[in-house]
């Protein structure tokens, strides 16, 4: 195995182009390095892209944020730009493994690596992120729902680098939130994920987004439940309503982790909860981080 | 391939494998034993050292991603026979039995204690959720790095 240390992008793009699917690109590596570690991958060369600092950091460009795929969960997590206009990403970022896995652990890395569990997921589907691919040949924007086509399975074309990631921010007058449960408060991966991005006139509910990962092989946004919840004050017979639309588009799984079972039944409890802080969160009221 | 960085103030160079993780290199290539080698996935925190200011899990950490760095291993916390107020702490406190998660919770909570003007129990806590220690239940350990973080 042979180690590329790349500085710029346009070095990663060259380094691509030239050794294609035999290139692993690392970034943090709490992924990739555990993969190989344990025989899963083995590739030809490693191509690590943490030196880039073209890839880290948020920008507010004409009214999207944009953030750099090799931004670490922890600057995520602590950014201002990221806590004010997309606060389910920032509470999500913070649930990722341990200060070390957030430590070195990047969105692009999270979301490459394409697990139904991946936490910054869900909260980036409701905000309508695209994925920015880039390689030597040009670039291309893919919505993020549309790049992850399954289990460890993305859209990225051998050549292609994740650049960035753009998401919408949260519009005045909505509340949002990313509720994780796991087995303890932290270092767990999801037995279910349930981000919502929650709009409000008065008391009735106008616009509501919803995405769960690690109830199907991707993390998913959940058109028929928003619909059931749009003009309703998100009263329990609407959530209920919404909880039986996610199971209808979802299949979860038995694994280590829990049964089945166990995350269809904590569906509707999320809903309600997810609704109760959103409803506050857009008030301006301070409801505590995860 | 070749790889040169700094641990503990003191330049080293290596020659292995692409793919030897930087703990590897810390305990076989450099008789660094400090840190530990326990579920080597990232789940446990014994390997903890801190590479260029930012603490991470040397067991899944490509050594060669540390070509250049500074890197601080448990073995730099003390000055010569002097331990830090952090060590000292955990002596006082007895946030030790068989010692073999010590050196990661002595090396994150040296990195918590240096980048907070004060620490709360409930920061300390959540800062060291990747941290594991089977014996003590955790209580002492918080105990002695709020110790440590009350001395000037
Ligand atoms: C102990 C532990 C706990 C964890 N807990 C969680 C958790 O709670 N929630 C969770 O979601 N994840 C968790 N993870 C998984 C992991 O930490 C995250 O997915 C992390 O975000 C991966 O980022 P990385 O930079 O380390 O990726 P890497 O391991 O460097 O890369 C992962 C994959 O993405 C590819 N890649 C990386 N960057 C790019 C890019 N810019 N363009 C194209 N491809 C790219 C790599 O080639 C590789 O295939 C945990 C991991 C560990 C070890
Ligand atoms: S040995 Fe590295 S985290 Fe357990
Ligand atoms: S003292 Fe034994 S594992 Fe912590």
């Amino acid at each position: 195995m042979d180690f590329r240390r790349a500085e710029t992008t346009d070095e990663i793009l060259s380094l691509l182009s030239e050794l294609g699917p035999d290139a692993a690109i690392l970034a943090g590596g709490t992924d990739l390095m555990v993969q190989y570690l344990r025989g899963e991958v083995a590739p030809r060369v490693l191509l690590h892209i943490e030196g880039v600092s073209e890839l880290r950091g948020v920008r507010l460009v004409d009214d999207v944020l944009e953030i750099g795929t090799a931004t670490t969960h922890r600057d995520v997590g602590s950014d201002h730009q990221i806590r004010t206009h997309l606060p389910g990403l920032a509470e999500a970022a913070r649930q990722v493994g341990g200060f070390q896995t957030q430590a070195v652990g990047t969105v692009g890395g999270n979301i490459c690596n394409a697990s139904p569990a991946a936490d910054t997921v869900p909260p980036l589907l409701v905000a309508d992120a695209e994925a920015l691919l880039v390689s030597s040949r040009g670039s291309r924007v893919v919505p993020l729902g549309r790049f992850l086509l399954g289990r460890r399975r993305t859209g990225r074309r051998p050549d292609e680098l994740l650049a960035a990631i753009r998401a919408r921010p949260l519009p005045s007058g909505s509340g949002e939130t990313y509720l994780k449960v796991g087995r303890r408060g932290g270092m767990e991966v999801a037995i279910v994920g349930l981000a919502a991005r929650v709009g409000f006139s008065g008391e009735t509910i106008t616009d509501v987004r919803l995405a769960v990962c690690s109830m199907a092989p991707t993390p998913l946004r959940l058109p028929e439940a928003e619909q059931t919840l749009v003009g309703t004050r998100g009263e329990p017979e609407a959530v209920a309503a919404a909880a039986a639309a996610i199971l209808e588009a979802t299949e979860p799984i038995d694994d280590a982790r829990a049964t089945a079972a166990y995350r269809r039944r904590l569906v509707e409890p999320l809903v309600g909860e997810a609704m109760r802080i959103c409803r506050r969160r857009a008030r301006g009221e301070e409801v505590a981080w995860n | 391939m070749e790889l040169s960085f700094t641990v503990n103030g003191t330049k080293v160079a290596v020659d292995v494998p692409v793919g030897t993780t930087l703990l590897q290199v810390l305990r076989d290539e450099l008789g660094l034993t400090g840190a530990k080698e326990v579920c080597t996935e990232g789940e446990c925190g014994a390997c903890t050292v801190i590479v260029d200011g930012r603490p991470l899990d040397a067991c899944i950490y490509a050594a060669h991603a540390a070509e250049g760095a500074a890197v601080t291993t448990v073995e730099g916390l003390a000055d010569g026979d002097r331990l830090s107020s952090l060590q000292a702490a955990f002596v006082e406190a007895g946030s030790v039995q068989c010692g073999f998660c010590t050196p990661g919770f002595l090396v994150m909570a040296t990195h918590i204690l240096s980048t907070h003007e004060e620490v709360s129990e409930d920061r300390i806590r959540r800062d060291l959720v990747g941290n594991l220690c089977r014996c003590t239940g955790y209580a002492q350990i918080v105990d002695a790095v709020l110790a440590a973080g009350r001395r000037p």
